[in-house]
């Protein structure tokens, strides 16, 4: 072993040992490192989370279909005659086709109705969809948990696992008035916690007639032959020439969603939690430039007797960063026993409301992690280096 | 090494000025200084307050430099050598015994022994044995495990005496090592200070208000407005 390192280990296990002389401002130091973490952990579990609810939803072998220049479903209108056409189309579109060669089709409308939550009170935009029987197969990852799914033309309805959770009203063979009419609950299902799970499915025509909407379809799901399928469908669609199609994948549909939205909470989040960091920086500063002071005598001792320069630095930054990274420990397990899987909702596509679980990933708590360290790193950085410049006089003249 | 003192000098100040700045006033501590100290001198340098005594000291452990002339030590030349350069020649020549001890609270008398070694080139084996050597020579044998803060100031500072001697150099400056102590640690510190200069050969240089302190020294210097003069004592 080096005489570097033997003066280096010392004077760290030194230092470290004097902590408890300066506890309540090294505590201080730790926990706003933890305030920090906790802060920006939060808002990025929170993207995490939202991202996790709309990404899972999208599948990349689905292809939606969309008119009138949109890239959502609130807004589109594919007109019945385009529909017309793409059923009658022959020939690989890139589309599956059943074993009597028909298109594999779902038409789509989804409407926003409101319901009251009966335990709290509170008024919620909730996404009611019609859709083809064919639906529910144009999706990945459904399972029906109880019940069956709504019957043709029937005003029955089946509920998404979140609502089902948030709405006590909406269980099974209960009877609810959306639109002009009474709906009876028939099934639940769930999804993995994508969002599908917060919406509500119907009959096509069932939901047209009851919110007046007869003959409008918003969207067109079709199954896609494979992963590589939707420019061929692309191409195939652009030869019709009366309307601007746009033609998405699922998973593509869902992500641009989550990106906007996801990308708003960081936006947020991130300034708060670096100028936070600023704050926690001086304070770490501060911190350790009292550390040095108390450590004064200590240090010039040390150095009077030929410790180097070098052992007094990283003494006093290993004491910042072993601060920081206390403060990181409590923040990560502050911020994951209050966030990880709580229950949040947000108003989502469609104006409708949007359920999710905030999500402590890895990614999550490394981002974190890492601000809280750059804290001590960034703030141990300077008091390190003027306990290398303390005049070793200050051992001699020391006055007990 | 004799435990004489010999002709050669082993200390040299030659036209050592020394100066601070208060504010915008220059005060001059010594304007043109000269000393010379044989190997295995113990030298006690009394004076009044103020007089520079401990600048002297600080020049001497090369913490603190002169503005001019020359400090030599043995073939070093401290005021030719930069900071790490003088850093690195304390480390292997030069023991410090401090008036408040400046023992490391947190770490046991072991430990604090054990400092000065850190920086040679000694197994972890070796050091235990020095330590448990030099501790056993200032009377405080079986004491290695103890904490500072639990023991008497004469304790404390015989602690201090076996850091300083650890690494074993020739050399020991002491600035007031008796000043916080009661008359009987005091006698016995300066009673093992007497015994590491005969037995051990080492070249003591002792600050000290305490003229029975300085009775245990070959010889005292007294210093007063930038100037010495000497007086014998019958050893
Ligand atoms: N860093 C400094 N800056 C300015 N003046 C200083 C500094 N160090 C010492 N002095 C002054 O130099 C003079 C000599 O100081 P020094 O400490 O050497 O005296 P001393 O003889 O050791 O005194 P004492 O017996 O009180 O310890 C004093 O007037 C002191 O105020
Ligand atoms: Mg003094």
């Amino acid at each position: 072993m080096s005489s570097q390192f033997n003066q280096v280990l010392v004077m760290t296990r030194a230092n470290l040992l004097s902590l408890p002389r300066r506890s309540a401002i090294a505590a201080s130091m730790a926990f706003s490192v933890a305030l920090v973490v906790c802060v920006l952990a939060g808002f990025l579990s929170m993207a995490a989370g939202f991202e996790t609810a709309l990404k899972s939803a999208g599948s990349p072998t689905v292809a939606v279909i969309l008119g009138g220049g949109t890239n959502q479903e609130t807004g589109s209108d594919v007109p019945a005659g385009v529909i017309r056409t793409i059923e009658a189309m022959r020939g690989d579109i890139g589309a599956a086709r059943g074993s009597a060669g028909n298109l594999i089709v779902s038409r789509e409308i989804v409407v926003p109705v409101e319901k009251t939550d009966d335990k709290t009170g509170q008024t919620k935009m909730l996404a009611l969809r019609g859709m083809d029987p064919t639906g529910p197969a144009l999706r990945d990852g459904i399972t029906l948990t109880t019940g069956r799914f709504a019957g043709l033309g029937a005003r029955e309805i089946v509920v998404g696992k979140q609502i089902a959770a948030a709405f006590p009203a909406l269980a099974i063979g209960q009877s609810v008035r959306l639109g002009s009419v009474n709906w009876t609950v028939v099934g639940q299902f769930s999804s993995g916690g994508s969002a599908f799970e917060s919406e509500i499915w119907g009959d096509l025509d069932a939901v047209r007639a009851a919110f007046d909407r007869q003959g409008e379809v918003q969207s067109l799901r079709l199954r896609l032959e494979g992963i590589d399928a939707i420019g061929t469908l692309r191409a195939a669609l652009a030869t019709i020439s009366d309307t601007p199609l746009n033609v998405v994948t699922e998973a593509d549909l869902y992500a641009a969603q989550s990106a906007g939205t996801a990308n708003l909470i960081r936006l947020f989040g991130w300034p708060l939690a670096l100028l936070m960091a600023l704050g926690a920086t001086a304070g770490a500063l501060n911190t350790m430039m009292s550390s040095v002071s108390d450590r004064t005598v200590e240090i010039a001792t040390v150095r009077a007797l030929g410790f180097s320069r070098f052992s007094a630095f990283i003494a006093t930054w290993v004491e910042a960063i072993a601060l920081a990274v206390l403060g990181v420990f409590i923040g990560l397990m502050a911020s994951w026993l209050m966030f990880n899987g709580w229950q949040a909702s947000t108003v989502g596509a469609n104006n409708a409301s949007l359920s999710f679980q905030l999500t402590m990933n890895g990614h999550v708590m490394l981002t974190a992690g890492l601000l809280g360290l750059a804290i001590g790193v960034v703030g141990g950085a300077l008091p390190a280096h003027s306990a290398t410049r303390l005049p070793l006089t200050a051992a001699l003249r020391a006055r007990g | 090494m004799s435990d004489q003192p010999t002709d050669t000098p082993f200390i040299r100040f030659r036209h050592v000025k020394k100066g601070y700045r208060i504010g915008g006033e220059a005060i001059s501590i010594f304007d043109n200084l000269d000393l010379d100290i044989p190997r295995g001198d113990f030298v006690a340098v009394m004076g009044p307050s103020g007089s520079g005594k401990s600048t002297l000291l600080n020049m001497l452990a090369g913490v603190e430099s002169p503005d001019a002339g020359e400090i030599a030590i043995g073939a070093a030349r401290l005021d030719l050598m930069g900071e790490s350069a003088r850093s690195a020649w304390r480390a292997h020549n030069m023991g410090i015994v401090f008036q408040f001890y400046n023992l490391l609270p947190m770490l046991t008398a072991a430990e604090n022994v054990e400092l000065p070694l850190l920086l040679k080139p000694v197994s972890a084996k070796e050091r235990r044995i020095r330590v448990g050597k030099v501790l056993d020579l200032v009377g405080l044998a079986g004491r290695e495990r103890q904490y500072p803060g639990l023991m008497s100031g004469g304790q404390q500072q015989r602690v201090g005496i076996a850091r300083a001697i650890a690494a074993d150099p020739d050399l020991l400056l002491c600035d007031e090592p008796t000043g916080d102590l009661d008359r009987k640690s005091a006698d016995d510190v300066l009673a093992m200070l007497r015994l590491l200069n005969r037995e051990l050969g080492k070249t003591i240089v002792m600050v000290t208000h305490d003229p029975q302190a300085a009775r245990h020294a070959r010889r005292t210097l007294h210093l007063d407005k930038g100037r010495f003069t000497e007086e014998r004592e019958a050893a």
